[in-house]
């Protein structure tokens, strides 16, 4: 609270009463240019292996801010520096006026002031979806020093190395607070359609840059999300972060249409038709029986639902999402796939297929209509692929909307497929109460086909996955500061953090949590967004922690085991009554209790966990560069 | 038990109560004779494993005559838990001993199946990873390596009697007493193996707890050799100029008067610290996919039970401990098999030479207070007791002592030949004994 007692926290002290009012004419035109809203650059679409072809180059359109040469923002640090050659390489002043009225630079690999242009526009690009769908800024986790303690007071942005090392990978590491892109030659024998030794630039590919940048999103809104306490943890992350990065291929208009187009309106399609042939997936099936090839024969993957192709085939490596929709969804692999990706891939499937099928419940309409007059020819007009275009990037843009926004509604700790089906669920109905589309039963069907089940709902109805409402005014918390979309001043954050730490304490035994043991609050966000009746809906997620130093089992550090429970609070901003506002109120409360199976399971996991690891805080996280050297 | 005396070199001791359990020290390697009285009785012979590869005490050959001399040249059964220098080199080194012994049977892992393409298919990966893995270890030579260049060279052998390759043309060659080839079997979990003649008659039981055949639960291990096998190949010609000299810099212009979250150096020292060491993950991961080809065996007799893990690793004993990968549906808890097992136990032969990946916890946990263990092991070959990772693993160690009520021996306890006993370790005391130098022996 500010010393003086008559502001409000948050409020700005009024101008001295005896200022005179300045000569100001607010009618007459400015001569002012006014601040562009957008930054244009250019990037690849997917990455330098599909070339020029069609939809490969694109623009993407980011909010604008002053930038100074790395490119350095508000949000993101471009620091270029190689740590294999030990140099750094020329950073890109994106402000340069012959770079400005290009709309950035062209693609090009040889030149690394475009890597650098591109890591930046991506990062940024899946940030501001994020802070979009979210309804509120993200903040990095906090860096630490080498003694585990937060660095504060210094600009907080995330840094991207986009040649940070000889390596086939690219993390998020929380140690050096930001994202390390490696490269690497493309293998000698099996180099896919890169050449065989060339250097592959994992920055350069838009699914990998989205990919981390969602890891590093994720890690800043949830403290201890990212302890593998379970075996779908790391697949969950993988799969969210792999969602991110797919939901953005169908927001390129210019290769949804052709994808449409040579699909004949199926999008999920596994190939695409080649110039000779009338259906792209018989015309792969074909392949052999077929005499002489030229190129224009050889059916082409579908690039809508391929993710880092050229990654995958300059290391060797092939697969997700088209072979998790290639292969019959079955209800036996989540009991035995364990690794990360092929794990995260069940889930992935999942939400596409939710997807693909309430596009095509959308789509159908528009294709009725076309074949009406007798033609069943696949080559669709480009004015129907438009149209088909547009749903397939609305509901893309929705499912997209809705698994962000279902992190708000995961446990903080501890995730479990089940729980995020749950999340999802239970999110989407709270934007959208009238499920007209049916994409609540879509995602329920999928979900159940691959044997993903919410471990403690009854039924697999929508009535039983969502987490129960907590009823209006049962659960108040008094004198909660809500803010404004710009966020919370420090006075008024250090208010809720006591205020709700209180509150936690003196709540313990309701939440579930264990008395006597301090329950942290590492995280309250206020969230303003628009439901689908056009109303602001005003709320805060909270996030509650208590930790268990474990007697009877090391930490991975050395230390004991820190065995966690947490509850996630969604707290809605009350309305006006009569003359007064009524109290803020729980509306969910989320929990992962310490019971003692879980208790063991705990024990077990983190101790057995080849990918965990433990930095100076004593915070157990995922250690991504073990995972992504595959991915 | 323990106050028999019989003469441990004579193979034609009259049977006694009870079985012995004798751990050869060769250095960090796994060398154990169990001996079961026979229903002539006589003592018939089961060799658990014969290697050693890092902290070679070069006494190997010395151990393997010993062991003829406690057995006669005969042994009813051979195990090979699995296939790395440090469980089989003396089948090799010392495979003209061999030659001279009359084995009843053989019993490996499904994965030495000859006749199993898929098996085949990931030994020979795994081979090719740490071929490579060697030979870009030893270009690259820099200080640390040693532990990873051993990695790699216990998934090879070490070439004095044609390394790995070597031993397994012994264990796949022995001659029974009456001149022919000894059978050899090939189990996965869950498998019922035949037991040689003598020691089915001798009452005894076994059941086979692992590997499991479920590639899945043997934790990524062909995804591991193979893909690292591929990025490890992608890397290692030489550093690739990458852009024109003409882009590189010395230093970073930051915005002035800005505060940025890290100095340069710390930014530069910070990319620097997170460099890959792709060799060695790959050595590590290539090491961890054998140990978890381990044949687990558990032996039953006269209501004693006595387990031998072999090398098993995490998705070995998941499968026997849970069922199942651990966390998905229906496999969370441990199975009441797998807690019966365990809170029977009689004897433990400890896992990976005391490694801390081995033992998990569940198992210490569910075992019988007093259950015996024995662990074949040497400090300082694998490790780091800094980050928690030394072989093998002090608290590991401490909370099976404590379990098993002090009961538990290290083969380094002994001195063999002129290498002394580790420093700091107790001597051997009961309920264990060392009659012949250089071997721990544990009656039951």
């Amino acid at each position: 609270m500010t010393a003086d007692a008559t502001v409000e926290p948050g409020q700005a002290a009024p101008p001295p009463a005896d200022s005179a009012p300045p000569a100001l004419d607010i009618y007459a035109p400015s001569l002012k240019i006014p601040k562009p809203q957008w930054r244009p650059l250019k990037a690849f679409a997917y990455d330098p292996s599909r070339g020029r072809r069609l939809g490969n180059c694109m623009s993407i359109a980011i909010r604008y801010e002053k930038l100074s040469p790395g490119p350095v923002g508000d949000r993101f640090a471009v620091v270029d520096y190689d740590g294999a050659q030990k140099t750094y390489y020329a950073p890109v002043n994106l402000d340069d006026p012959a770079i400005l009225i290009q709309g950035g630079l062209d693609p090009s690999e040889v030149d690394p002031r475009f890597h650098q242009q591109m890591v930046y526009a991506v990062a940024s690009e899946t940030l501001e979806r994020f802070e979009a769908a979210l309804g509120r800024r993200v903040h990095w986790r906090h860096a630490v020093d080498a003694d585990g303690r937060q660095i504060t007071g210094r600009k907080d942005r995330l840094l991207l190395h986009p040649h940070a090392m000889r390596e086939a990978n690219a993390f998020y590491s929380p140690d050096v607070h930001g994202i390390l892109f490696g490269y690497f030659r493309a293998s000698k024998t099996d180099p896919g359609q890169n050449l065989p030794g060339q250097t592959v630039f994992t920055c350069l590919s838009h699914d990998i840059v989205a990919h981390e940048t969602t890891h590093a999103i994720v890690d800043g809104i949830r403290a201890y999300f990212m302890e593998p306490t379970n075996v779908d943890v790391a697949a969950f992350h993988e799969a969210f972060a792999d969602l991110a990065a797919l939901f953005r291929h169908f927001s390129h208009r210019e290769t949804l249409i052709d994808t449409l187009q040579k699909t004949g309106g199926k999008l999920y399609a596994l190939h695409l038709k080649t110039a000779s042939s009338a259906t792209p997936d018989e015309e792969a099936a074909d392949k052999g029986k077929t005499g002489a090839q030229i190129q224009a024969d050889i059916a082409e993957a579908n690039p809508l639902i391929g993710l880092a192709n050229q990654f995958g085939e300059a290391s060797g490596m092939h697969g997700s999402l088209r072979s998790a929709l290639g292969t019959p969804p079955n209800s036996k692999d989540i009991e035995t796939v364990t690794e990360p990706h092929d794990r995260g891939s069940i889930l992935v499937a999942a939400v596409f297929d939710a997807y693909f099928s309430v596009y095509l419940a959308r789509a159908t309409p528009l294709l009725r209509i076309y074949r009406s007059g007798g033609r069943d020819s696949d080559d669709l007009p480009t004015a129907l692929a438009e149209l088909l275009a547009r749903e397939a990037s609305r509901t893309a843009e929705m499912f997209f909307t809705v698994c962000a926004r279902a992190l708000d509604y995961c446990p903080p700790v501890d995730i479990t497929f089940g729980d995020f089906l749950r999340a999802l669920i239970t999110a989407d109905r709270d934007f959208y109460p009238d499920d007209t589309d049916g994409v609540r039963d879509a995602l329920m069907q999928a979900f159940r086909l691959r044997g993903i089940v919410a471990e403690d709902a009854a039924y697999f109805s929508e009535g039983s996955l969502c987490w129960p409402e907590i009823e209006a005014g049962t659960l108040p918390v008094y004198g909660l500061l809500f803010g404004d979309p710009n966020g919370l001043l420090p006075d008024e954050q250090k208010h809720n953090g006591d205020l709700l730490r209180a509150w936690a304490a003196k709540n313990a035994h309701i939440l579930g949590f264990k008395d006597g043991i301090e329950i942290e609050v590492p995280s309250f966000h206020p969230m303003f967004r628009v439901a689908q009746d056009g109303t602001l809906k005003v709320e805060m997620v909270v996030e509650l922690i208590q930790t268990h130093p474990d007697e009877q089992a090391d930490g991975i550090g050395g230390g004991p085991l820190p065995l966690r429970s947490g509850v996630t609070l969604i707290i809605g901003q009350p309305s006006i009554r009569g003359r007064k506002r009524n109290d803020p109120y729980v509306r969910y409360a989320i929990a992962k209790k310490l019971d003692a199976p879980r208790e063991q399971r705990l024990r077990t996991t983190l101790a057995a966990s080849e990918i965990a690891k433990q930095d100076a805080s004593g915070r157990i996280t995922i250690d991504f560069r073990l995972i992504h050297g595959g991915a | 038990m323990a106050t028999r005396t019989t003469e441990s070199t004579d193979s034609t001791a009259t049977a006694a109560a009870g079985i012995r359990i004798r751990m050869y020290r060769v250095g960090f390697g796994d060398f154990f004779l169990m001996s079961v009285p026979a229903a002539d009785g006589t003592m018939a012979h089961i060799l658990v494993d014969c290697g050693v590869h890092a902290h070679d005490l070069g006494v190997i050959g010395g151990a393997v005559e010993q062991m003829k001399a406690d057995t006669g040249g005969k042994l009813a059964l051979v195990i090979m838990t699995h296939r790395h220098a440090d469980h089989i080199s003396g089948f090799a080194s010392a495979s003209d001993v061999f030659q001279t012994f009359a084995v009843e049977r053989v019993w490996m892992s499904w994965f030495e199946d000859p006749k199993d393409k898929q098996a085949l298919k990931i030994q020979a990966g795994i081979a090719a990873t740490a071929a490579h893995l060697q030979a870009a270890l030893a270009l690259r030579a820099a200080p640390g390596d040693d532990e990873y260049l051993r990695m790699a060279g216990n998934a090879l052998g070490v070439s004095k009697g044609g390394g790995n390759a070597g031993a397994l043309v012994m264990l796949h060659g022995f001659k029974t007493a009456e001149g022919g080839p000894t059978p050899v079997d090939y189990y996965a979990a869950g498998d019922t193996p035949t037991l040689p003649a003598s020691l089915a008659a001798a009452g005894l039981e076994a059941d086979i707890l692992g590997p499991p055949r479920d590639l899945n639960l043997v934790a990524q291990m062909d995804n591991a050799a193979h893909q690292y096998l591929t990025s490890g190949a992608a890397n290692d010609d030489g550093p690739a100029e990458l852009f024109s000299p003409a882009y590189a810099v010395r230093s970073f212009p930051w915005p002035k008067d800005d505060q940025p979250i890290f100095t340069p150096q710390e930014i530069e020292n910070r990319v620097i610290a997170s460099q890959p060491d792709a060799l060695a993950a790959a050595a590590q991961k290539a090491d961890n996919a054998l140990n978890n080809q381990s044949v687990v065996v558990l032996f039953t007799f006269r209501d004693k039970t006595l387990l031998f893990s072999g090398d098993a690793q995490w998705g070995n004993w998941a499968n026997f401990l849970f069922g199942g990968a651990i966390g998905t549906p229906g496999h969370t808890d441990l199975t009441d098999r797998s807690r019966q097992v365990l809170g029977n136990l009689d004897f433990y032969k400890v896992g990976h030479h005391g490694s801390t990946n081995a033992t998990p916890m569940d198992v210490v946990k569910a075992m019988k207070a007093g259950c015996v263990a024995m662990c074949s092991t040497d400090p300082g070959a694998y490790g780091n007791p800094l980050k928690g990772t030394e072989v093998p693993r002090t608290p590991l160690l401490a909370a099976l002592t404590a379990k098993t009520g002090n009961q538990l021996a290290r083969s380094d306890q002994v001195p063999v030949g002129s290498v002394p006993a580790t420093a700091g370790l107790a001597a051997v005391a009961a309920p264990f004994k060392s009659e012949t130098p250089g071997t721990i022996d544990y009656w039951i």
